[in-house]
């Protein structure tokens, strides 16, 4: 099967600092991929260079065998390439419902005029914007503000917001940061149904008990380099990835939780 | 050669100023993160203030007499020399004294409240007190432009300086070295002081600072005092360097400095003062040698000097936009919600028929025959201002883009309009007539509304770069630039000393629709009703964007750059629509402005007057299509301030000091507008005209009686009984049971938003308030 995205050898400098170097990764088409690293190992930096929110030093990325380089972001979104934020950033003066909508419209050179004549029209993309939003339980809240919802709900309206897309690809940064174990677990079901409508995903967390049962494949990132890689029980099994990431012993309770974790999924699944 | 090397040192007078301007500049931004549009305004005020001292010992305090009563004043203005010249030093120390306590003032009642307020909400502050400046200065020191005298060495020259064959004066080279001496002192200050070292801290980190121990209101206050008492020098030392003193033009001295302060990416002294010095010597060579050159165009003669700083202000932030340091606070608040108009096709079902009554007036003269005189130019002004705030509207309120060039876009149409809707030459009556092809008045307005659009998508360009704060920056350089260049350059307008273009009298359907009225005033009800339609369409163009994908694109926008991007958002292509349906929406109220007074002249386009539109409706709303209709009726010239006339006839010499005041205390207390608090009201009293049956008027008579009745009575006594004008009796019945209720109104709505404050959350104050 063909990588979905793919980088090569791509490099994000600041100055003299590599916050990413030489970093390869591939992304399967119907898999979720994970990227997990301590905080400040680069994993925002990476997601960012994907997306055209940061340039890219050296390297390449593709995405659908197509080059990035030079894409404006949102582009890159129209392209099915979607991302979440860590720190949410929702449109706070739209409504749940219209924050999924200006995900999702297409819109074309004359669509103002023809707002001014109607407003509402039908987009035809109310059906997907309906499923993301019912996929993870936001229905009710669908006509509120995301300013009064809990933090939470925002977070998964960010979530909500990038299906909406119908993206052939969903990057989320750190989905589960300030999620309790419970709501985090959930996350980790919602994520197994979406790639079963056809999207990819590429998880970025540092929540080794989500990432390591959900994901498919998973690749370690410390200091902007690629440490490690593998199927997550490669990954846990790892001395390196021990050493450098976890440290011995909260790692093996962490690597314990992701076990029991995926059992418990597998389980109901 | 010689004499290009002799201006340029000449233009180091003009760039010593701007260098003290810019220094104070950058030492209140140090301070507080505020970029202060005041600080031309509050050098004008200090140099009015030395001049007047000076000359015959008048010192005034910067406010005015708000009581009405003539035994018990707030002191405003001191004889101290029974108008002789008083001593020089006595001079520069009082002037200097009212540079700190307009600074500490500042700091104080503006800019402290307003410490942790959204970008916009700062800009608006130091419009407000630009606007409250200018205001002031009209009202004490009128409109005289008196020539002061040079203060650094008076009447000394070097008849041939450095043998370049030209006399340069020493109060230009003194100015220059002035301002570097002041430049190495503030330096010191910033580099060896704990004071300073501490400002420079907060600056680069607030939270940091506060950890520290340093309380950033002291800093900033010291900073606050500083940076006026540098425009407080700025204003004394200017002496003949910076010509006759006008309150427009001095303030608009503010756009070099600007230029000069970004140079030194707002933080550096020293490259503030070098480009402050830069851009004083290239504007006096090419004012005076370059347009020398025959290859110089001859339309640009006049505007060049002002086209300087402009230039070098596009190009330094273009260049370096994104590296300017954007100070830290610790905590910033965003700007109000932009709430989703609902029932828009309701409101203009009931308030437009409303408004036709109101202005055309019921058949038979009952009651009103329709609005003429003070009423009818006042009522069409407020419907012509509540057009142009709806630019505003659409693109601070909804896109995040702070616009202070709407009104030149407004002007650029009207004189492109009147340009193609002109017809023959000069005639006896009107010897400065300008002629034109004569085309019919639709054409001739698409013309102008397409020419606004033009300019204000060149104007545009830059924001896709700049954003916030910055792009105010480049657009009140723009407003200002484009005045001298465009509006008063009669090379390019055709218009000769000061006259104006006179508009020929609309036509629609074969009815007369222009303003002049039968008795030759300006007050033509079919005008105001015509005004009344074009307003109720824009309301509804404007609605139906907010609530369609392009309304949730530009909010996209406004809320989050980066997100809107990675939602599929094309960020600069939607800041090229907002700015482009804003410049048809500034050129369609320019029109109609133009058409309201029959004509139009470079006078009714300065910025001062944008910067007084952008007040009122930032004081109505600036987020909310009510905002924008609430700024009109209280803008200068509006249905509020003419009411306001009829109890005290000075009161539109105020307008500017009550706007400027207004927006200071709207920003700080209630930045989503006083629109909001009026929209229920508006709400529940237009839902319920359209569903009340017999039995609830009588309801509602039952409940409101006393107050129709004591409102009546008090209208026909006469609302005010030492009024001067001569207005319909029934008239006076109807404006009192109004002004009645309303005052009812706001006391009830006072009361709900108290009770709201105080229950826990704030959820419950939306909940009362709708």
């Amino acid at each position: 099967m063909s990588a979905l995205l793919e980088t090569n050898e791509l490099t994000v400098s600041y100055g003299g600092l590599h916050a990413n170097s030489n970093v390869n990764i591939k992304a399967e088409k119907g898999k979720l991929t994970g990227l997990i690293g301590p905080n400040g190992a680069g994993k925002t930096t990476f997601i960012d260079a994907i997306t055209g929110f940061t340039d890219v030093s050296s390297g390449r990325a593709e995405f659908n065998g197509n080059d990035l380089a030079g894409v404006p972001p949102s582009d890159r979104a129209k392209r099915g390439l979607v991302r979440t934020f860590q720190s949410l950033e929702l449109f706070e003066d739209l409504t749940v419902w219209d924050n999924l909508i200006v995900m999702a419209e297409e819109t074309k050179w004359w669509s103002f005029l023809a707002d001014i004549v109607k407003p509402n029209r039908v987009l035809g993309i109310e059906e997907q914007a309906e499923w993301a939003l019912n996929l993870l339980g936001l229905g009710e809240h669908r006509d509120k503000l995301t300013l009064d919802l809990s933090h939470g709900q925002r977070k998964l309206v960010s979530v909500a917001r990038a299906l909406a897309a119908k993206p052939s690809m969903l990057l989320l940064d750190e989905p589960a940061a300030g999620l309790d174990t419970v709501e985090s677990q959930q996350l980790g079901k919602h994520l197994r149904e979406i790639l079963k409508q056809d999207i990819s995903i590429f998880l970025i967390d540092h929540d080794m008990g989500l990432v390591l049962s959900v994901c498919d494949y998973i690749y370690v990132l410390d200091f902007g380099k690629i440490i490690a890689e593998g199927t997550p029980e490669e990954v846990r099994n790892n001395p390196e990835v021990k050493r450098a990431y976890l440290g011995e012993t909260a790692g093996e309770m962490q690597a314990e939780e992701g076990v029991a974790a995926a059992r418990s999924l597998s389980g109901e699944g | 050669m010689k004499e290009a090397i002799a201006y340029s040192i000449m233009g180091l007078g003009a760039g010593g100023f701007y260098a003290l301007m810019a220094m104070g500049i950058v030492v209140a931004y140090k301070g507080s993160g505020v970029i202060n549009f005041s600080h031309g305004a509050i050098a004008m005020y200090v140099a009015f203030q030395f001049y007047n001292l000076r000359n015959e010992g008048v010192f005034r305090l910067p406010w005015f007499d708000i009581l009405p009563t003539s035994w018990l004043n707030i002191p405003v203005r001191f004889n101290l020399t029974d108008g002789q010249p008083m001593n020089f030093w006595l001079c520069v120390l009082l002037a200097l004294l009212t540079s700190v306590l307009i600074g500490a003032l500042i700091h104080y009642l503006v800019f402290k409240p307003l410490r942790n307020a959204a970008p916009l909400g700062k800009v608006i502050g130091a419009i407000g007190v630009m606007t409250y400046f200018l205001g002031v200065a009209s009202l004490q020191f009128g409109s005289t432009i008196p020539n002061p005298e040079a203060v650094l060495f008076k009447d000394v020259l070097f008849k041939n300086f450095l043998g370049l064959g030209l006399p340069v004066s020493v109060e230009a080279l003194g100015l220059a070295a002035s301002a570097i001496i002041v430049g190495a002192v503030l330096w010191a200050i910033f580099r060896y002081t704990r004071t300073g070292l501490a400002t420079r801290a907060a600056a680069g980190n607030e939270k940091g600072a506060v950890l520290l121990g340093y309380s950033p209101d002291k800093l900033a206050l010291f900073n606050w005092v500083l940076a006026a008492l540098l425009a407080g020098l700025a204003g004394i030392l200017a002496g003949t360097v910076t010509g006759s003193l006008s309150v427009g033009k001095f303030t608009a001295l503010i756009v070099p400095a600007l230029g000069a302060a970004l140079i030194g990416s707002m933080s550096s002294i020293p490259l503030a003062i070098g480009g402050a010095l830069l851009i004083g010597a290239l504007q006096t060579f090419t004012s005076t040698w370059m347009v020398g050159e025959s290859w110089f165009p001859s339309w640009l003669q006049s505007g060049a000097r002002d086209a300087i700083p402009l230039i070098i202000i596009v190009a330094v932030l273009f260049l370096k936009g994104k590296s300017l340091p954007i100070r830290g606070n610790i905590e910033e608040k965003r700007l109000p919600l932009a709430p989703y108009p609902k029932r828009v096709g309701k409101y203009v079902a009931i308030f437009v028929p409303l408004g036709f009554l109101f202005a055309a007036g019921l058949p038979g003269d009952f009651l009103w025959a329709g609005l003429t005189g003070n009423w009818g130019f006042s009522f069409t002004a407020s419907l012509v201002a509540a057009m142009f705030g709806l630019s505003f509207i659409i693109l601070a309120g909804y896109v995040g883009q702070i616009s202070l060039v709407q009104i030149s876009l407004a002007g650029t149409a009207a004189f492109i309009t009147a340009r193609f809707v002109a017809d023959k030459g000069p005639t006896a009556e009107s010897p400065f007539a300008v002629g034109g092809p004569h085309w019919p008045w639709p054409l001739a307005s698409l013309m102008g509304i397409i020419a606004a659009v033009v300019v204000g998508l060149i104007v545009a360009i830059p924001a896709l770069r700049i954003r916030g704060v910055q792009l105010a920056v480049v657009t009140i350089a723009a407003s200002i630039s484009m005045w001298t260049l465009f509006f008063d350059n009669p090379s390019a307008t055709k218009l000769q000393g000061g006259s104006a273009y006179e508009f020929g009298t609309p036509h629609f359907l074969g009815v007369d629709i222009g303003s002049t009225s039968s008795s030759g005033l300006t007050d033509n009800p079919k005008y105001t009703l015509f005004c009344l339609v074009v307003l109720a369409g824009l309301c509804v163009v404007v609605a139906n964007l907010r609530r369609g994908s392009t309304g949730r694109r530009f909010l996209a926008v406004r809320a989050n750059e980066r997100a809107a991007a990675s939602a599929g958002v094309n960020v600069p292509k939607t800041k090229i629509l907002a700015f482009g349906i804003a410049s048809a929406v500034a050129g369609v109220a320019g029109v109609m402005t133009a058409y309201q007074t029959a004509s139009t002249a470079a006078t009714n386009w300065e910025y001062g007057i944008g910067l007084s539109a952008l007040a009122f409706c930032y004081l109505g709303g600036i987020t909310s299509i009510n905002g924008a209709i609430l700024g009109g009726m209280i803008a200068g010239g509006g249905i509020v301030n003419t009411f306001g006339s009829f109890h005290s006839p000075g009161l539109y010499s105020y307008t500017a000091i009550l706007g400027g005041l207004g927006i200071v205390l709207t920003a700080i207390i209630h930045p989503a507008g006083q629109a909001s608090i009026f929209q229920p009201l508006m709400r529940h009293f237009g839902s319920w005209l359209l569903t009340a049956r017999g039995k609830e008027w009588g309801a509602v008579l039952k409940r409101l009686w006393p107050f129709l009745l004591g409102g009546g009575i008090w209208g026909a006594i006469g609302i005010n009984p030492w009024r001067t004008d001569s207005w319909n009796r029934g008239w006076a019945i109807v404006l009192g049971i109004f002004l009645v209720l309303f005052v009812r109104n706001i006391v009830i709505q006072v009361k709900a938003v108290k009770a709201a404050k105080a229950l826990p959350d704030t959820k419950s104050l939306q909940e009362v308030t709708a």
